[in-house]
């Protein structure tokens, strides 16, 4: 092990099981120090039990937890170097804000707390609250103590279980940029349990995603969403337009039909699963903002070498910076496009025959043999908690 | 509308809430003042010149402070077991699933249906068919029996409300069970276990049905009252009673403000 290994988080074959119920799946997992990871699924996927098993919380049924080196797999909570901010933040509510900060210091036995108690009321900007009990504060102060109260102890690991969870929109934006702020000040390791892939994609530097107990894909927000392995992924990080094809040629530049359509997309960018051999099926994928919108009548003037599939709009709504449309096309039934709103053509109405153009190499392969709907709202295992 | 049934209305619930008090204090009043009373004969129900004879000596009728000190010994003790016995109940009904839970859950509300006098007579068998001697044990068995519904129920309630979230995150910041236990659990649950232990000792001390068929030839305080009643009541006992409600008042205000200064220093800045 090197220096930098030290104080990673490995966990080894964890899985976790209630009765006959699979909660978790053996799971390997390396989150490396200091790098701000997020456990990103829908709700029953497992992500929390994960979270509670680092925690010690929660008995994993098979399976290792390591903090660096250190095997702490049968060691009770209060003996983990590891803190928790819960999703309904559990502050004490008998004792006020400094007493609960300095709770777990005063735990270890350490008598003088006020310094550090106040250094971190600083840190999360609650200097003038330092007297008051948890009720008297608003969510978001609340939220601030919790992840106080877990910092002071300057844990190996700080465990967010949907921290943002209870709080508003625009109050959660806002949380997240803090949230981010405070770990790259104090370079501690976070992982981030949440459902709202947004709010991994904002703040994490690596995201797992979590389906059905199982991660289905780990990487950086930008390479998660460019490439996704799966169809729940590229489904649940944002939207993704799939569209059944078949092989026609293979090579680096793979070139497929889709119902008539010649469709071409670079062999790198299929997963591994993807058959990109002549006639294998697979799915095309492509992201609603890659795509471009041009009136029929306009058709001669798309350059050449792009992805092209003609269509009518069904519906299109304007939501400010943009416009979402419904195309409707012989491909693919529902096909969404983003468009920006800089220079709007007026003859973009629903009913009008278009062209969608894109470049190639923002086109993305997936297996045909797995469900298009996976990961999509609505589909089964991606509702929201009640 | 005239002026006076305006005045009336606007404050009726003024007048209605006076009226209330005086309902219930009058009686407090009654004691109290009788117990400057210097009665003629033995009873003491007509006012005929004030006095501190009682006063200053209130232990002077025979037996009555030992029946005073039992029945506060008695008290005490009842408190002390139903609190502890309650709140592990309560704990245990909210906490665990286990058999007979449900069955436990509505035997703890018994005594409090059941009418006292039953109660009293079946524990009055149970103690004979023991062999038992009756006395302060059998009183303060049969004390802490009906405080333990009251002190199981207000305990639940407050244990039932309380987030399990709060003990796993004190576990998580280095406190083992039984730091978690007395710095958060307890410190939470405590209001409730406070309202059962005073619950307790009021009912226990004033408790006369069952105590009487239970106590064998044992006087406690409400017992003695009862049976110097038919002969003739000494203005001491009026004495006990002012003194008893003075230091519940006293005790009430004291617990006011103690949570008034302490709101007070939460919200300063």
């Amino acid at each position: 092990m090197t220096d930098t290994s030290g104080g990673d988080v490995r966990l080894t074959g964890i899985s976790k099981t209630y009765g006959s119920f699979t909660a978790v799946h053996p799971l390997e997992l390396t989150v490396p120090q200091g790098s701000f990871f997020a456990l990103l699924g829908a709700s029953g996927c497992g992500k929390t039990t994960t979270l509670r098993m680092i925690a010690g919380l929660e008995d994993p049924t098979t399976g290792t937890v390591f903090l660096g080196d250190k095997d702490v797999t049968d060691l009770p909570p209060y003996k983990r170097p590891v803190n928790t901010v819960f999703q309904s933040y559990a502050l004490f509510p008998h004792l006020n804000v400094t007493e609960n900060i300095a709770f777990g210091l005063r735990r270890r036995g350490i008598k003088s707390v006020k310094k550090q108690v106040d250094d971190m009321l600083e840190l999360v900007q609650l200097g003038d609250f330092a007297h008051r009990k948890p009720h008297q504060l608003s969510g978001g102060q609340q939220q601030r103590v919790a992840v106080a109260r877990a910092l002071i102890n300057h844990p190996q690991v700080l465990l967010l279980d949907e921290p943002l969870g209870a709080l508003d929109l625009k109050l959660r934006r806002q949380m997240q940029l803090e949230l981010k702020r405070i770990q790259t000040e104090v370079g501690i390791t976070f992982i981030h349990v949440t459902h709202d892939q947004e709010e991994a994609m904002t703040m994490a530097d690596t995201v797992a995603v979590m389906n059905g107990g199982r991660v289905e894909q780990l990487g950086a927000p930008a390479d998660l969403y460019e490439n996704p392995n799966t169809t729940f992924v590229a489904n649940f990080l944002g939207t993704s337009n799939l569209i059944e094809a078949e092989v026609l040629e293979a090579g680096s530049d793979i070139t497929v039909t889709a119902s008539g359509a010649k469709l071409h997309l670079p062999a790198g960018r299929c997963s591994t699963s993807t058959p990109t051999r002549s006639g294998g099926k697979l799915l095309v994928g492509v992201r609603p903002e890659k795509i471009s919108l041009a009136h029929a009548d306009d058709a001669a003037k798309i350059p050449e070498g792009r992805n092209r599939i003609t269509g009518r709009i069904a519906d299109s709504s304007f939501i400010g910076v943009s416009t979402q449309y419904v195309i409707d096309s012989p491909v693919c039934p529902e096909l969404e496009v983003y468009a920006q709103n800089i220079e709007r053509d007026a003859r973009l109405v629903p009913g009008a025959e278009v062209v969608l153009h894109w470049n190639p190499e923002h086109t993305f392969g997936l297996d045909a043999a797995q469900s298009m709907l996976a990961g999509t709202v609505g589909s089964a295992g991606t509702e929201e908690a009640a | 509308m005239s002026i006076p049934l305006r005045w009336l209305r606007r404050n009726l619930i003024t007048i209605a809430g006076l009226i209330t008090l005086a309902y219930l204090i009058l009686p407090n009043i009654v004691v109290m003042v009788f117990s400057f009373n210097k009665p003629n004969g033995r009873f003491n129900y007509a006012w005929q010149r004030g006095s501190l004879d009682a006063w200053k000596d209130p232990c002077g009728v025979a037996d009555m402070c030992d029946s005073l000190s039992l029945s506060l010994q008695i008290a005490a003790w009842a408190t002390v077991g139903a609190t502890v016995l309650g709140t592990m109940i309560a704990f245990a009904l909210v906490r665990f699933r286990f058999r007979a839970r449900g069955a436990i859950n509505s035997l703890i509300f018994l005594p409090m249906a059941m009418p006292e006098v039953v109660m009293a007579a079946s524990l009055l068998t149970l103690f004979l068919n023991m062999g038992a001697q009756l006395g302060f044990w059998t009183i303060l068995i049969a004390h802490i029996m009906f405080c333990l519904s009251f002190v199981v129920t207000a305990v639940k309630a407050r244990v039932m409300s309380m987030d399990p979230r709060l003990e796993e995150a004190a576990r998580d910041l280095y406190a083992g069970p039984v730091q978690t236990f007395v710095r958060v659990t307890l410190p939470i649950a405590a209001p409730g276990i406070a309202a059962g232990a005073l619950l307790s000792f009021a009912l226990s001390f004033d408790d006369f049905i069952i105590t009487n068929f239970n106590a064998g030839s044992t006087v406690t305080f409400p017992m003695f009252v009862w049976g110097s009643a038919q002969r003739g009541t000494p203005v001491q006992i009026n004495v006990i009673g002012t003194a008893m409600f003075i230091i519940a008042v006293l005790v009430v205000l004291a617990a006011q403000l103690l949570s008034n200064s302490r709101q007070k220093n939460s919200a300063k800045p």
